[in-house]
């Protein structure tokens, strides 16, 4: 919009027929009127058989009909003179700008600047300070980042011994024997049938990227099979009912502990994550994009639990370099 | 523009300055209030006796909503019983029980359950083989007798006093004589609360939430608040597992270790030591992002006014 732009002067001129407005948006109106007209005189014709219909006593069904009839008529001919025939738009309403004078502009601005100017020039120490502690507050944001950047996740070939940075292995190792966060030994019959138990391997206890959620799985009802459903190659990863499952959620690594017995969920209370341990912990809804990754387990002649060999994948969630 | 703004009366421009101090004062509740109470004292403040198990000496025949509630501190003085070296023993409840129990039981739970407590497909489950703990649980804490059906039965005042659940309770339980969760009696006098701390964080906040205010949980289920648990029903959830909940046998939590969480339940969690006076019920960042965008936010438009209008 410019100043160039007419305006409208005083009150809007009263309408008239040859008003540019008024071109209605069908090519042809004569047509359209008729069309209209026919419509709302097929609604009127209904409304007078209703009104006999409903002298003469008819049944409900002819009095709908009729109703109906008269009602659909009129509607469609007074839609059709609204949507063909009447003024369609769009109107706009002139206005002019609210540009100040660049004349007016730059004083202000001049106004401003010089007196900011020189009030900040007058007290250098200030400024001095100011500068200074900017300067170390951008630092103060910018290391932290920075250091996040690295060290590069060690690959597992020349991984020299599990590490806590090794994005890729675990320490579990087949033979690993199952311990609490306390260190106490899991015997087999520690856990109850829908009992649940966080663990590590013996010697790392409390290690993040090592805990293991360990679970037996009671019966989910009396006709189905008393231990959980291995997936195919998984048979024997289990023992006793009992299966292990890496304990960080596959989407943003979560510690996954919220376990639901009978209905064998584990929930992950950051994204509500749910992984059914019954079957190879898949995850049923959430937006973890991976099942949990399974720990092989075995019982030694002793009966304590082991793990009986290695994640065959990296735990937690997905990164840049994961197979 | 004019050159002199006029003044604004005192009590006007002592307003902003007042609000600021008053949002300091409240943000300084919320942040001291947030979390659990740490573990500082040495004993819990209350003990259940030998006698009747769950009940307070002399409160046997009080109403249902009286049991359940907070074992006063009088009864720790008086709880001194056999076995006690774990704070805790099962107890076999009397033969006498087994007859009145099973007239309860067929007037109030034989619909759902049947008549010989072995369920009914799809109404109500097998009952034979849990024990008198789980079947005490379940009615003390008024989940039984289920008022709907829904996907999770709900705590409410229960339906029979202390006697008549441990009769239902005793029936139930001779029908699988030796099977399942006994009776639990809790002393929690001697519980070491900072291993209770300790066990409660690595079993059971994951679900209930480290302030025990309990949380949603998938398809519907929930952990429920931990607030009006008894010793006695803390010790029954853990050795029976009662809905969704896992079951925790002395192989995994110890007796000791059960006791301890139990005090640390009744003591500490029920007992929140709020030092900055408004805990806001301890159900985390919601309910605090509530209190902090509405007073917060409000508070920070007024210290703008503030900032904004230089005298």
């Amino acid at each position: 919009m410019s100043d160039k732009s007419p305006r409208t002067e005083g009150a809007l001129p009263p309408a008239t027929l040859d008003d540019p407005h008024l071109l209605p948006s069908t090519r042809n109106p004569k047509r359209m009127e008729a069309l209209a007209a026919l419509a709302m005189l097929v609604g009127t014709a209904g409304f007078v058989a209703f009104i006999v219909a409903y002298w003469v006593n008819a049944s409900n069904r002819w009095e709908a009909l009729t109703l109906g009839i008269g009602m659909l008529g009129l509607g469609v001919g007074v839609i059709a003179w609204g949507k063909y025939l009447m003024p369609q738009g769009p109107f706009v309403e002139e206005r002019h700008d609210f540009h100040s004078t660049d004349d007016e502009r730059s004083a202000f601005n001049a106004a401003i600047t010089g007196r900011g100017g020189l009030e900040v020039k007058r007290r250098k120490v200030l400024l001095g300070v100011f500068a200074l502690g900017g300067g170390i507050m951008t630092l103060a944001l910018l290391i932290p980042g920075v250091r996040s950047l690295g060290p590069k996740p060690a690959k597992s070939e020349d991984n020299q011994g599990p590490t806590e940075s090794s994005l890729f292995t675990t320490n579990w190792k087949k033979g690993s024997k199952l311990v609490t966060v306390g260190g106490r030994p899991v015997m087999v019959d520690d856990l109850e049938l829908g009992g649940v138990l966080t663990v590590f391997p013996q010697g790392f206890e409390g290690s993040s990227p090592d805990q293991v959620i360990l679970l037996r799985l009671a019966q989910l009802g009396p006709n189905d099979p008393p231990y959980p459903i291995a997936p195919p190659g998984r048979t024997d990863w289990g023992v006793q009912g009992y299966v292990a499952y890496s304990k960080l959620c596959t989407h943003l690594g979560c510690p996954v502990g919220l376990y639901q017995q009978r209905t064998q969920q584990l929930v992950c209370p950051c994204h509500q994550s749910i992984f059914n341990v019954n079957a190879g912990a898949v995850p049923e809804f959430g937006p973890a994009p991976r099942p949990l990754p399974q720990l092989p387990i075995t019982v030694d002649p002793t009966g304590q639990m082991r793990a009986n060999g290695s994640f065959d994948q990296a735990v937690g969630p997905g990164f840049w370099e994961r197979p | 523009m004019t050159t002199e703004t006029p003044r604004r009366p005192a009590l006007a421009r002592l307003a902003a300055p007042a609000a600021l101090v008053g949002a300091v004062a409240i943000f300084g509740l919320v942040a001291f209030s947030s979390g659990p109470a740490s573990a500082d004292t040495t004993t819990a403040p209350g003990a259940s006796t030998g006698t009747v198990p769950g009940a307070q000496p002399g409160t046997v025949q009080q109403t249902p909503t009286a049991v359940t509630a907070v074992p006063s501190p009088t009864a720790a003085a008086a709880a001194t019983s056999p076995a006690n070296e774990t704070g805790i023993y099962y107890t076999d409840l009397p033969n006498s029980f087994i007859a009145p129990g099973q007239a309860l039981f067929a007037a109030n739970c034989s619909s759902c359950h049947g008549a010989e407590a072995n369920g009914k497909i799809g109404v109500g489950p097998n009952l034979q083989g849990l024990g008198a703990g789980t079947v005490d649980f379940w009615v003390s804490t008024g989940r039984m007798p289920l008022a709907a059906l829904t996907v999770q039965a709900t705590r409410k005042p229960p339906r029979f006093n202390r006697i008549q659940t441990l009769e239902i309770a005793a029936w139930v339980q001779s029908l699988t004589p030796g099977q399942g969760t006994k009776v639990p009696v809790v002393h929690t006098a001697s519980a070491d609360l900072e291993a209770g701390n300790t066990l409660f964080t690595l079993n059971c906040a994951a679900c209930h939430t480290i302030s025990g205010a309990g949380d949603a949980l998938a398809e519907g289920a929930f952990a429920p608040s931990l607030h009006l648990a008894t010793p006695t029903q803390v010790v029954e959830a853990i050795r029976s597992g009662p809905g969704n909940m896992p079951r925790f046998g002395p192989g995994n939590i110890t007796n000791t270790e059960a006791r301890d969480i139990a005090a640390y339940v009744t003591g500490v969690l029920q007992h929140p030591n709020n030092a900055g006076g408004a805990g806001l019920g301890g159900i985390g960042p919601v309910g605090e992002g509530f209190v902090g965008l509405l007073i917060g936010v409000g508070v920070l438009m007024l210290v703008c006014f503030w900032i904004g209008d230089r005298a």
